[in-house]
């Protein structure tokens, strides 16, 4: 019977340590004489505590001979020496530790001996619950379900549990390991813990509350392990660390050190950095020293590139031992202005600036920035039945006020209406709120900083002064609503039911419209589309379009302007347009929305396509039906079957069933003709005849360049710069940088009544339309017609756009600005060397493009070579290209 | 002192629990100083005793008895044609619309004097809605439970709703101030409850009582079956020493199970509702509260105010505002019957502790005397005074 006693019921010996616990030490013996295990031997080591902490425990182990106190000499100064003191003055098989201020549950040791016998681990560890929440510690994750026999390597997360008071060891494994807590440091339980974990063959964790962490909140005196605030804490702290990495090291785990080292940043550092603003100057030198030094030691920056972003950025620039940076980040991090402006873009991604003035850019994977910090405030709100008003202060924490404009919105959300509010010469921000339907109307700050949109739901909690206004009038009411997420909205509500239940059914047909199609109607357009492709193609209509619906411009809109002229035969003629209520089209056309029912309808019917870049993949084209494809420019890039990198087999499909189904080509040159038939691989036929487009260029009058600047509001007297990029298809964020660029040509430009132009590519013709430009730019990236632009423009500045060609025309000074040429070229491909042939100089930088226009002598001397490159590529362009091409297809 | 114009809302204006105490008590107070105070009470519970026995005008919005549901959308219940939760929705619709009409009614008949609203529970304020945009009527919002015990209720969500745009959300502590700050409310404040009474007593007296007391409904969440099972563990070690319950609940059968099965019939004793609190605390020694939810209770502050030392559980930040351990009281985990049973024995059997315990005790209640909580509504009133400026509204 005893044998069997001791095979199961092993002997147990509690370590419990005390220092000046007179308040908590009887509980804490209070829970081990109560414990529901008998087999236990308590040593109590008094740390020669000065309170009556040595009293206590003597009254209260009187009688209970299991029950030992040890009384040190002296101080110890830490729990290392009275622990080691327990264990070796104890002779349990197994061994567990308790703090003087901290208490077991009632089943606590059984639990634990139980769970140590079933599994045969080295030690097993139990639930911590901590007294400030009841919340089990430290990582919910390690405790929250039973594990048997796992090691730490296949389990780094295990690096985060550094207590050695919830588990319970065999003697045996702390004796073949002579695993004892470090003397003379504080925080012995990461190193002590830290090297049990690498000894032990296997470990178990038992999802049980076990230990009673005490945690005094309002305590005089903080507990050591928590005067975060004096500096040798921080020194013990990484000393424990460092003792624990030469034991990696020593101990052929330096493998894992990866994993301690996510563990030291994402807890231990984290607790100093989140303190850094409280310290002092002389803590701050010395924490930035020790930490500089320690991180280096360990780590490299590719220890932080997993961290979330503000752990990442922090530790990034300790590691760089860029003190202002950090300083500076902490204040951006907590809405404080910064000592500089830190945050810049690079397209949409957001970095942090380092103070070292050398480039970011290899560094700066480690600075990003998910978004910026958006701080505002609302002021003196007022509501009336036809305005709501209030003085609106919006700040992008750490970005130069001069970089970004401001929109104020109140947006429906299910109806999605929207109105704008008009920003008064102050911050006072107006709505005209007359005609606002009902429904509630949340105001959204929409903020453009260089080419990015940020947007904010606008929370009542940054609003200033009182703002509960209620408006009634006969129709409707109008508040200043809150909703549960504290998101401030206009609430309308009608006044009289019958309207309220109008509004209601109104409603239902605002959200259907916005929904998707739904089945019934997706299968009526299923059915009309195989009625229509039955339907015999009309001789006499034609449908044009040209660069995808987005523009009425290029060859097909002159060709469509002769056709009108002439009249010889009862054409019909339709455009085919994105946004067709938004595009003038003089004469008799007839506008479609692109890619609608009636556009289906007028692509089957019609015998004539006009186009400039594709649509035959829009439906079946049928043989009868006449393709006339005017493209749209002169090849410098490669193209077609010969564009860089290799066509995927759905492209190269695409492209066949756009080419295959061209009938005619226009080409400009013979120069074109060769690169476009082999490009494209088209066999059909070629009409070399020049671009319809350019015939403007040779016929045009004084007074249709007058009245272009008249749309444009531009006077006579004032010079012209013309400037279009293209577009760079492996970067579509680069139009991006020439936001500096335009202000810096702004600012530079010597001639005053000097007007720059810029157009965007057309697949980017809205980037611009949010932001404010200076006074001498003008946005012109969605104007219809870009050879209008030519006809008033004086000097164009390009780069490898198809302008250089259709500008040469008119023998103006080009200038070429070409910063990424090399990278241009390797990524395309160009058809010939621009360098060479180029009519113009080519600038590698803005300041050398500012040369050329202050200085015009220099520029007019290539003049010469415009001429040059006109007779090359512009031979064929007399004025009369269209008539050529109608000729030849509609008579 | 300007009289003022004074409306608590309730839940019940009647019935015996800490809402409705801490009501009476302050309205009493606001009376003396003869301010004009009235209660608007949405429900009420025919036939039970009321603390508000004295003089004052009361308005009950649903006599009826008709208790609002939580709201919900009627067109997905439409559609799967659950047509009983559609009337109940409409239902409450209507008479929500319906009663609010006629609280701006019952406040129109102050006129434009300035009133102040005190809603001491969170669910009277759906029905206040149309007096946040009154330029004379500030509306203070209350919440009687701890930040905790409130998120884990739809109260959370009525919460969020209503209490965004009153003038003062005055919570139990601050620690439950800061976790409302966590869902950006900048309108938060802090007021204790008032203690109608203090009395000091003999502390030698007191202990020769030799009574164990705890008060409140006899429901689940007050946890004495914790309390019952604690005294059980040490009945034997405490032999001439007894527990007293004073309250009435559903669980009154269970509990008296508990205690015969626990061999105390002649230990423990559930007394029944008490209308003077008072007086049984004062033929007490200890006070035991072993809830699992509360904000700031009023039987442990009205406990202590007679000088009992009180032990609690650890249940909401206010148990740490009324009781400092190891000064005038314990506290424990929730549901940890040992801990408890612990404390009530260190207590009983250290008299010198029991006596520097119960000292403590009474003169730690000053912090809630109502002289001192009357002066912190006074300048929250001054704090919210004058009126709003009346050229933002028409």
């Amino acid at each position: 019977m005893k044998v069997l006693q001791n095979k199961f019921m092993p002997k147990l010996s509690v370590v419990v340590i005390a220092y000046n616990n007179e308040l908590y030490i009887e509980e804490a013996l209070e829970s081990l004489a109560d414990q529901t295990y008998s087999n236990l031997e308590v040593v109590v080591v008094n740390d020669s505590s000065t309170d009556s902490t040595g009293i206590i425990i003597d009254k209260f182990i009187k009688g209970k001979p299991n029950f030992k106190a040890i009384h040190l000499k002296e101080n110890s100064g830490g729990c290392s020496v009275p622990r080691n003191t327990g264990i070796s003055n104890s002779t349990g098989e197994y061994i567990m530790f308790l703090d003087g201020d901290d208490w077991y549950t009632k089943d606590a040791c059984e639990k634990m001996v139980v769970a140590l016998n079933k599994t045969d681990s080295d030690f097993v560890a139990g639930q911590v619950i901590r007294t400030n929440n009841y919340e089990v510690w430290y990582y919910r994750q390690i405790y929250s379900r039973e594990r048997l026999h796992i090691n730490i390597r296949e389990f780094p997360i295990l690096f985060f549990d550094s207590l050695s008071v919830n588990k319970i060891y065999k003697r045996s494994f702390l004796n073949k390991h002579n695993l004892r807590f470090p003397e003379g440091i504080h925080y012995e339980d990461i190193v002590f813990t830290g090297k049990a974990y690498f000894l032990a063959d296997s470990v178990s964790i038992i999802p049980e509350p076990i230990y009673y962490w005490r945690v005094v909140e309002d305590a005089e005196v903080k507990s050591i392990t928590n005067q975060r605030y004096d500096f040798k804490n921080l020194k013990n702290r990484i000393e424990a660390h460092r003792q624990l990495d030469d034991f990696l090291k020593l101990n052929n785990a330096f493998l894992y050190q990866s994993h301690k080292n996510n563990k030291f940043l994402r807890h231990d550092l984290k607790l100093y950095t989140n303190d850094y603003l409280y310290y002092d100057e002389d803590y701050k030198e010395k924490f930035h020293k020790l930490i500089f030094d320690y991180l280096n030691e360990v780590m490299d920056p590719y220890a932080f590139i997993i961290l979330p972003e503000k752990e990442r950025i922090m530790y990034y620039l300790l590691f760089m031992g860029d003190r202002e940076g950090f300083e500076d980040f902490i204040y951006y991090k907590n809405g404080f202005s910064t000592k500089q402006d830190r945050l810049y873009n690079v397209g949409k991604q957001y970095y942090f600036q380092t103070t070292n003035s050398r480039s970011n850019i290899k560094c700066e994977k480690f600075l990003k920035l998910d978004k910026v910090e958006i701080n505002y405030r609302l002021e003196d709100i007022s509501l009336k039945e036809n305005e709501f008003s209030f003085d609106g202060i919006v700040e992008l924490n750490s970005i130069n006020q001069k970089e970004f404009t401001v929109l104020w919105i109140l947006k429906n959300r299910q109806t999605r209406e929207s109105i704008y509010g008009k920003q008064l010469k102050s911050n006072r921000v107006v709505f005209d709120i007359t005609s606002l339907n009902f429904g509630n109307f949340y105001l959204t700050i929409l903020i453009n900083h260089l080419g990015n949109t940020h947007k904010k739901i606008v929370k009542f909690s940054n609003i200033i002064g009182d703002c509960n206004i209620k408006i009634t009038s006969s129709v409707s009411t109008k508040r200043i609503f809150v909703n549960h997420k504290n998101s401030l909205a206009i609430q309308v509500t009608p006044v009289k039911l019958t309207k309220k239940v109008i509004w209601k059914f109104k409603r239902r047909k605002l959200l259907k419209n916005n929904d998707k199609a739904s089945i019934v109607s997706s299968i009526i357009n299923y059915i009309c589309k195989r009625i229509i492709e039955k339907l015999p193609v009309k001789k006499n209509w034609i449908l044009f379009e040209s660069h995808m619906g987005k523009q009425f411009s290029d060859s097909p809109k002159y060709i469509y302007l002769e056709l009108c002229k002439k009249k010889r035969r009862k054409y019909k003629f339709f455009w085919s347009l994105e946004q067709p209520d938004l595009i003038d089209i003089p004469g008799s056309a007839k506008k479609v929305k692109r890619n609608s029912l009636k556009h289906y309808y007028y692509l089957n019917r019609s015998k004539y396509w006009v186009d400039n870049q594709g649509m035959a993949h829009l439906t079946k084209k049928k043989s009868d039906q006449v393709y006339l494809q005017t493209w749209h420019g002169t090849p410098l890039k490669k193209m077609g079957y010969e564009q860089k990198g290799i066509l995927e087999k759905n492209e190269k499909k695409k492209l066949k069933l756009q080419t295959r189904s061209w009938d005619y080509f226009i080409s400009p040159n013979p120069y074109s003709t060769k690169v476009f038939k082999k490009a494209f691989r088209y066999s059909g036929e070629v009409l070399e005849v020049g671009y319809p487009r350019n015939d403007i260029l040779k016929n045009f009058s004084k007074m249709t360049a007058d009245n272009i600047r008249r749309k444009l509001d531009i006077a006579n007297a004032n010079k012209i710069i013309l400037f279009a990029p293209t577009f760079r298809d492996w970067e579509p964020d680069a139009f991006r940088k020439i936001y500096y660029d335009l202000y810096k040509i702004s600012q530079c430009i010597k001639d005053t009544n000097t007007i720059l132009l810029i157009r965007l590519h057309y697949l980017l013709s809205d980037k611009l339309s949010n932001i404010q430009l200076p006074y001498n730019i003008k946005n012109v990236s969605s104007y219809q017609d870009i050879q209008e632009l030519y006809l008033i423009t004086d000097i164009l500045i390009t780069d490898y756009s198809s302008v250089m060609f259709d500008f040469s025309i008119l023998n103006r000074p080009i200038i070429f600005y070409c910063y990424d040429l090399e990278e241009y070229i390797a990524r395309r491909g160009t058809y010939f060397n621009l360098v060479n042939k180029a009519p113009g100089p080519i600038c590698r930088s803005i300041n050398e493009v500012l040369y050329f226009i202050n200085n015009s002598e220099e520029l007019s001397k290539y003049l010469e070579d415009v001429k040059g490159f006109r007779s090359e590529f512009g031979m064929l362009e007399d004025g009369n290209a269209t008539s050529r091409v109608i000729s030849k297809i509609f008579n | 002192m300007h009289r003022k114009n004074i409306v608590f809302v309730l839940n019940e204006y009647n019935g015996l629990g800490g809402a409705q105490r801490v009501a009476s008590i302050l309205a009493k107070e606001f009376i003396k100083d003869k301010h004009n105070v009235a209660v608007l009470s949405i429900n009420e519970k025919k036939g039970e005793i009321s603390y508000f026995n004295f003089k004052i005008p009361v308005k009950v919005l649903h006599p009826n008895g008709y208790r609002a549901p939580m709201p919900i959308e009627i067109a997905p219940n439409l559609r799967s044609l659950k047509l009983r939760k559609v009337i109940k929705e409409l239902k409450r619709r209507y008479l929500l619309k319906k009663k609010r009409l006629e609280v701006e009614k019952f406040f129109s008949t102050y006129g434009d004097e300035e009133v102040f609203v005190i809603v001491v529970q969170v669910y009277g304020m759906q029905w206040l809605e149309p007096l946040l945009y009154k330029k004379n009527i500030r509306i203070i919002g209350q919440s009687h439970e701890s930040y905790k015990a409130s998120k884990n209720s739809f109260r959370f969500k009525r919460i969020l709703k209503y209490y965004r745009q009153i003038d003062k959300f005055l919570l139990l502590t601050s620690k439950d101030k800061q976790s409302f700050e966590m869902h950006d409310f900048t309108n938060t404040g802090v007021v204790y409850n008032p203690t109608a009474f203090r009395q000091k007593t003999d502390p030698r007296k007191r202990y020769k009582n030799k009574t164990i007391i705890s008060t409140g409904r006899l429901v689940d969440n007050k946890g004495f079956d914790i309390l019952i099972q604690a005294f059980s563990e040490i009945s034997q070690q405490i032999p001439d020493w007894n527990l007293f319950i004073y309250g009435d609940g559903p669980e009154k059968a269970n509990l008296q199970a508990l205690i015969e099965a626990l061999n105390l019939k002649n230990r423990v004793f559930l007394k029944g509702k008490v209308e003077d609190v008072k007086s049984v605390l004062t033929i007490s020694s200890i006070f035991v509260l072993t809830s699992r939810a509360e904000g700031l209770p009023m039987s442990l502050i009205e406990a202590q105010s007679c000088g009992l030392p009180c032990i609690s559980t650890d249940c909401a930040p206010g148990i740490r505002e009324i009781i400092k351990e190891y000064k005038n009281g314990y506290v424990g985990p929730v549901d940890d019957i040992q801990v408890i049973a612990r404390h009530m024995k260190r207590l009983i059997l250290n008299e010198n502790l029991f006596y520097s315990f119960s000292n403590n005790a009474y003169d730690h209640s000053a912090k809630f005397d109502l002289s001192n909580i009357r002066k912190q509504w006074y300048s929250i009133f001054e704090q919210l005074g004058g009126r709003k400026d009346e050229s933002t509204t028409e």
